[in-house]
């Protein structure tokens, strides 16, 4: 088993170093200092900006002292969009926010579309089936931005604005649970059902797919002729099989949810990683985009090979050989 | 089967291995007792391209104790027979003729609920699939996997249940059962699966065992280990077996009756003795004629070499006979009527116009009535 | 090899699916209006043009008294000022310059000379300063109601005597009921002044203007349904050519990386497996911020060329799509070539790259259509996200800035703006939608 794990980590190595390599290539094709600085900077300016980031290197030194940055966790350079932060102290200060509202996403959006698959599936080819699986596509069709604006309008602000008794959703903003969990509570639920309900459509379909192709296995047909009721065949055979590709995307979600809260981290004004990144970009904060490409890469890599594991872990075609 | 029969003379030579040998099925009292009478079976599937008839109108009966043999090419409707009568098609694409029925223990299996289908499968009919690499569930062992029948259909308790699983386990000559209900399907070879899977079909004692291509998939020397097991399984426990599979030489090896399908229809059936040394349905002796010599390697893609020409699809039946278009014996009547399965003072069931061999049958057929 | 496409079996079963066809047609409505928009049914001035008061409501709102004030008094604004110069203009023909200037699209001011316009003029403004008066009053009495009916439940639970209080709220309310046919005359008579003046127009221009203002205006007056049109456009534009871009992309590299096999393989994997480890939208978002630099603005975000304003929007979406493309054909083309004919044709010494053009690509085609229609919709999708975000389109109306600038409008209850832009992407990527499943069902029942 570890050594599946750690065949894994070095399997993906070389794919890291691209990532890396593609990201700073990427980062340099616009001159990053020129255009932080605008058209009105000065000559001087622009060089000391340049010297300091050490940006007038070779780019295979520049590269080799990013990487040794990366190893270390040490992006002590200061911000350029937010004077006197260091890029770590952003990427630090905005994991918790992003966490609290893409895990319970993930683990909500997981549960409710694996029971509606399994319903779908239950009744598979019936009006149930073909009126949820409808859904999902009509579900699918709307624009994310959508979702977010009006589920604001009727979740936070239509409340506050009737004046009603519960008002279970702030409109707008975030504060850290370990101080404030109410508050916090009231600050991420919305966010988080927005991303569950905007999950659920594409989610459903996977699920009830992996579940139909299933059920269509040999082995399914084998319980059926033991006497297996159909019950017991949804909920034992078969979901224990459909646990492995629903694992698989789960996993492979993840990294995904971090940036798909972008679009709520922005219009809910919470601090996490993927506003900070797109404030960053607006802004050209140069150091804090290529620290944050390269740590959202790291993170998705190491969702991937943990996903690996957790496969192999439910599978024992794979735990075993 | 050692002897190729001669293809040009409309008479057979008696082949000279014995055949029907696996028998425990001696008809004492005249007509035994049929454990499962399927009548005008018709199994018709729902596809993107129309409905197709993939079982038209067949009927017959498995008597208790026997083995009957189906025979046919692929794509014949073989399978679907089987699993029409456990009701194993997915419901929402099969339908099954309004005149159908399936009467098991004075039951209608096609109409019945799934409470008594869930009585009946695995506990009184049982079933062995083609593929033992994908029939079992890889996600959990095999132990668990003949327990869950056991759980359905008796009261032992978990230990006698483990007891009882060993045995079996056992009794399909699978050697350390102790170990082997611990690990994973993936763990055993496909002979050791198929032999899981028999463990698994006969751990309650079911009255009818149907073994659909029970070796197809094998190697051959696993195949007749298989096929002996089964024999002697069927000795110790009575079972009634109905052994689907595209090789003549197992039938005469192990088969007391054997049935012949065409393109979803039966076109004739009857003892194996009487059908090998007499065929009367130009199928069946161009059936017969494709055999191997013995030893001689069969792969699954080639199945049955020498009938030429292609089984016709489903959708594009020949006009008449559906077996026109290939039969050497074909005149204006076959295209333009279809034969009916009637006996017409034959001594067996075929659906010909121009049946082979009568003389010879009825003589044989005398022969066994007397 | 659309040709080929066509005539495949899949197609047929394609085409039996009447959702499928129904919602192919939608498509082909649609593209019929990107065409028109190109060809300059709306252009993009119309889509600025002021048409209107502002978040003036689409059609069958009921237009509630707060809200009808606002807008007759914007209108009464909008004409005063125009009215106010061309009386300063001093001569007749100027004045009627002055007043033939000002239009709301099709709607322009009357044609009558100004001595006849001018009455009208003043009559309307005398009306909307009576009513002003005559709202200011209602509220003054509105409000001492209140307060005389406090007071009179006051006194009596006092057992004082309430008589005098209650005489002046009778009197209160009598005048009150005769203020409110008043000021429904008043209103009457503004409107019916602000039609002479800028008469609906007739025929064929009328149904242009109903239509215009059919959807309601935005926050500066502009017509939403002009822009919810005009984004037609800039959705096929988008959707087309990045989703083109990318299958043509990941075609040509799954296949070669499948067919060569090597170190054409190994470096298409590498690249592929690379970039996936980026999340896609962070991709786009650091491609977009890269191709909108600086040095390239010159070239992209050029006023004289608006046609490459999406350009960086292109490439950024062409180069984070064609990655999931290019698995899928590289997949399917290691299946093509074990085929036999394929294998026949190599032995009969074809050239490889005839064999990959002739017999290999074209055998993908289902595939790439099917990505095609997937990606249109990533890409229209995309498109709204990173509006959003400030990365996306700029300069001209889109749904995804249509539903950016609609959403504060939502707070404030007019649901117009984004309603529209909802609405005509949610068909066109319905649509879409279905026909990719259709696809998929139709080439593949296998895959569910
Ligand atoms: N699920 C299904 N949907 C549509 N048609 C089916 C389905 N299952 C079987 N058929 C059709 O029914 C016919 C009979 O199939 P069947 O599997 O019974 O053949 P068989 O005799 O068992 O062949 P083999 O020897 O290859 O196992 C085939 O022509 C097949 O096309
Ligand atoms: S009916 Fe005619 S075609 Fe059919 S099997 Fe008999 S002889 Fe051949
Ligand atoms: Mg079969």
């Amino acid at each position: 088993m570890w050594a599946y794990v750690i065949r894994k980590l070095v399997y993906n190595i070389p794919v890291y170093l691209g990532i890396i390599l593609l990201t700073m290539a990427a980062l340099r094709v616009r001159d990053p200092v020129a255009g932080y600085l605008g058209k009105n900077a000065t000559q001087s300016q622009i060089d000391r900006l340049t010297e300091d980031m050490g940006l007038d290197d070779p780019f295979i030194v520049q590269y080799g002292r990013f990487l040794w940055q990366i190893v270390r966790f040490d992006f002590s350079e200061e911000s350029w969009a937010q004077p006197g932060r260091s890029v770590r102290s952003i990427l630090i200060d905005s994991i918790p926010p992003s966490m609290s509202i893409t895990l319970p996403q993930v683990a909500a959006s997981a549960m409710i579309a694996m029971v509606i698959a399994l319903i779908s599936a239950y009744f598979r080819g019936r009006l149930v089936d073909r009126v949820l699986v409808f859904l999902a596509v009509l579900g699918m069709s709307i624009s994310y931005l959508v979702y977010i604006v009006f589920g604001q309008f009727f979740g936070a602000f239509l409340p506050q604005h009737l004046d009603l008794k519960v008002q279970p959703f702030a409109i707008q903003g975030y504060l850290p649970w370990l101080t404030e969990p109410r508050n916090w509570l009231t600050y991420c639920l919305l966010p988080v059902m927005i991303g569950v309900i905007v999950a659920l459509g594409f989610d459903t379909r996977f699920y009830r797919a992996v579940m139909v192709e299933e059920s269509s296995r040999d082995y399914i047909v084998t319980a059926t002729a033991k006497g297996a009721s159909k019950p017991k065949i949804m909920f034992v055979h078969m979901l224990k099989n459909a646990m492995i590709p629903i694992i698989t995307r789960i996993m492979a979600t993840l990294p995904f949810l971090i940036t798909g809260s972008i679009l709520l981290e922005v219009y809910f004004n919470i601090p996490g990683m993927g506003r900070q990144l797109i404030t960053a970009l607006v802004a050209n904060d140069f150091p804090v985009i290529q620290a944050f490409v390269s740590v959202l890469a790291l993170l998705f890599i190491l969702s991937i090979i943990l996903t690996d594991v957790l496969y192999a872990l439910v599978d024992p075609r794979v735990r075993l050989s | 089967m050692t002897n190729r029969p001669d293809t040009r003379s409309r008479g057979l030579q008696p082949p000279e291995q014995e055949v029907g040998r696996g028998g425990g099925f001696q008809p004492r009292d005249g007509r035994p007792k049929a454990v499962l009478e399927v009548r005008r079976l018709t199994t018709r599937f729902r596809t993107d391209d129309g409905v197709v008839t993939a079982v038209d109108d067949v009927s017959f009966d498995v008597l208790a104790g026997e083995t009957l043999g189906i025979v046919g090419e692929s794509g014949c409707g073989k399978t679907v027979t089987s699993k029409s009568i456990m009701r194993l098609l997915p419901e929402h694409i099969a339908s099954y003729g309004e005149h159908s029925e399936v009467r098991f223990d004075g039951v209608n299996i096609l109409r019945a609920d799934s409470r008594q289908m869930r009585r009946i499968r695995g506990d009184k009919i049982a079933m062995i699939f083609q593929e033992p690499m994908t029939s079992l569930n890889p996600v959990f062992t095999v132990g668990w996997q003949i327990d869950e029948a056991l759980r359905y259909h008796t009261n032992l308790s978990r230990r006698e249940r483990r007891e009882r699983t060993i045995e079996m386990l056992r009794l399909v000559e699978i050697p350390n059962p102790e170990r082997r209900i611990g690990q994973y399907p993936h763990q055993l070879s496909g002979g050791m699966r198929q032999r899981v899977m028999i463990a698994m079909a006969l751990c309650c004692e079911p009255d009818v065992l149907i073994a659909d291509e029970p070796t197809t998939a094998l190697d051959v020397t696993i195949q007749a280990q298989i096929l002996d097991l089964m024999s002697s399984l069927k000795e110790k426990l009575g079972t009634a077996i109905m052994l689907i599979t595209h090789n003549l030489g197992v039938v005469a090896q192990v088969c007391d009756r054997v049935l012949v399908m065409y393109a979803g229809r039966v076109i004739e059936q009857g003892c194996v003795r009487e059908i090998f040394h007499a065929p009367q349905h130009p199928y069946t002796q161009a059936l017969l004629e494709s055999i191997p010599k013995h030893g001689a390697r069969r792969s699954r893609t080639h199945k049955l070499p020498t009938i030429r020409g292609i089984v016709p699809s489903l959708r594009h039946l020949p006009a008449g006979c559906r077996f026109n278009d290939r039969c050497t014996y074909c005149q204006q009547r076959c295209i333009d009527e279809e034969p009916e399965l009637i006996e017409r003072g034959l001594p067996r069931p075929v659906r010909c116009h121009f049946p082979l061999n009568q003389a010879l049958a009825s003589a044989d057929h005398a022969k066994g009535e007397r | 090899m659309i040709g080929r496409f066509l005539g495949s079996r899949g197609w047929r079963r394609f085409r039996r699916g009447r959702l499928a066809m129904a919602s192919l047609a939608v498509i082909g409505v649609y593209f019929v209006a990107a065409v028109a928009v190109t060809l300059g049914a709306v252009s993009r001035e119309d889509t600025k043009m002021r048409v209107g008061p502002n978040r003036l409501p689409g059609f069958l709102e009921r237009i509630n008294a707060e809200k009808r004030y606002d807008f007759n008094k914007w209108y009464v604004g909008e004409l005063s000022g125009v009215f106010g110069r061309a009386q300063r203009a001093g001569d007749e023909a100027a004045a009627r310059e002055m007043l033939g200037a000002f239009a709301l699209a099709e709607r322009r001011m009357s044609g009558a000379a100004p001595s006849e316009l001018f009455p009208v003029y003043e009559t309307m403004e005398k009306a909307w300063g009576e009513l002003d008066d005559a709202l200011a009053m209602r509220e003054d009495l509105a409000d001492e109601r209140f307060v005389l009916r406090a007071e009179a439940a006051e006194q009596r639970a006092s057992g004082a005597d309430a008589s005098a209080t209650e005489a002046r709220l009778r009197e209160v309310e009598e005048r009150l009921s005769e203020i409110r046919p008043r000021v429904e005359e008043l209103y009457r008579e503004v409107e019916r002044a602000i039609e002479v003046l800028l008469p609906m127009p007739e025929g064929l221009r009328g149904l242009v203007y109903r239509l215009r203002i059919g959807l309601g205006t935005d926050s500066k007056g502009a017509s939403i349904s002009s822009q919810a049109v005009y984004s037609v456009k800039i959705a096929f534009q988008v959707g087309f050519v990045t989703a083109l871009l990318a299958v043509l992309i990941g075609t040509i590299l799954g296949a070669s990386a499948a067919f060569f096999g090597g170190w054409v393989d190994h470096v298409v994997l590498w690249v592929v497996s690379t970039l996936s480890s980026i999340p896609y939208l962070v991709l786009m978002a650091v491609f977009v911020y890269v191709f909108q630099a600086p040095s390239l603005a010159k070239w992209f975000d050029n006023p004289d060329r608006p046609g490459l304003g999406l350009v960086p929007l292109y490439a950024a979406f062409g180069l984070t799509f064609w990655i999931g493309t290019c698995r899928v054909i590289r997949g399917e083309v290691m299946k093509i070539k074990e085929l036999e004919y394929v294998q026949a044709a190599t032995a009969l010494g074809f050239g490889r790259f005839s064999i990959l053009l002739r017999h290999i690509i074209p055998n993908t085609a289902h595939i790439m259509f099917i990505n095609f229609s997937l990606l249109f919709i990533g890409a229209i999708k995309s498109e709204v996200i990173l509006t959003f975000l400030g990365l996306g389109v700029k300069g001209q109306p889109s749904w995804g800035i249509m539903i950016s600038h609609g959403a504060d409008g939502v707070t404030n209850f007019f649901f117009w703006e984004v309603g529209a832009a909802t609405v005509f992407m949610f068909v066109l990527v319905l649509a879409f939608n279905i026909v990719s499943d259709a696809l998929q069902d139709a080439f593949d029942p296998k895959h569910v």
